[in-house]
């Protein structure tokens, strides 16, 4: 049982060693990853009307709405743009116009 | 009932005479003017490329009327129109004056907010200087 007891301390602390370097250079080493992050972070995007200060997203003009459709016609997600949800609604509005009157397509250009 | 203000857009075959879109927009603008409402803007956009086919036409004649009316039934009486005649192929109208109210909201309150500001920097200095005098006294 002694035996087994003094064997055990130095077992827990010989592995604990290794960890709690790892830790400390965890630190460091955890630098890395973070600057990963910022990376993700880095390009913060701000809504491209809300620093225009646009009230209005007029459906009529199609240049101010294309960079918002894709290829295919779908309507990009504020994840992609940026844009702000108030604005985003709008937008979505504006889009849904101007497809009905054949001024953006539904579906891609044909 | 409060004026609304209505956008009315459409869609003419390309190949029609400039003749016949004239006379559809004055026949609209006349039942608009004799149903008590008012003509805002006319404009002739032109031949534009169609996002999509309608009516096997890939291009298209836009024409866009800026209207108010009072009357719902204008507007009804507008679209049956366009849709009885023949060289329309296509229509839109929208209500926009609910939309232009909470642009003129928006605008509103951006003006007293700016007006604000100038008010708002000033306090944290006045109190940060009275916190210098009680560490002083």
């Amino acid at each position: 049982m002694a035996e087994e007891a003094t064997q055990h301390p130095p077992a827990p602390q010989a592995p604990s060693g290794p960890p709690r370097r790892d830790r400390r250079d965890g630190p460091p080493g955890g630098g890395p990853p973070r600057r990963g992050k910022r990376q993700f972070f880095r390009k913060k995007k701000v809504c491209r009307f809300c620093t225009d200060k646009v009230d209005f997203i007029d459906y009529k003009k199609v240049e101010m709405l294309q960079p918002f459709v894709q290829e295919r016609g779908k309507i990009l997600p504020r994840r992609m743009t940026g844009t702000c949800s108030k604005h985003q609604r709008w937008l979505g509005v504006a889009i849904k116009r101007a497809r009905n009157i054949a001024l953006l397509s539904f579906s891609g250009n044909r | 009932m409060e004026e609304r203000l209505y956008d009315l857009i459409f869609i003419c075959r390309p190949d029609t005479p400039e003749e016949e879109i004239n006379k559809i927009t004055a026949t609209l603008e006349h039942e608009v003017t004799e149903r008590g409402g008012k003509m805002e803007k006319t404009e002739k956009w032109g031949t534009r490329k169609l996002a999509y086919r309608v009516a096997k036409q890939r291009e298209g004649f836009y024409v866009y009327l800026s209207l108010r009316s009072t009357q719902g039934e204008l507007i009804k009486e507008l679209e049956r129109r366009l849709k009885v005649s023949d060289p329309v192929i296509k229509y839109l109208t929208v209500r926009l004056d609910e939309e232009i109210k909470r642009q003129q909201k928006l605008v509103k309150r951006r003006e007293r907010r700016s007006a604000r500001r100038p008010r708002k920097s000033a306090p944290p200095a006045a109190a940060s200087g009275g916190q210098t005098t009680a560490a002083a006294s």
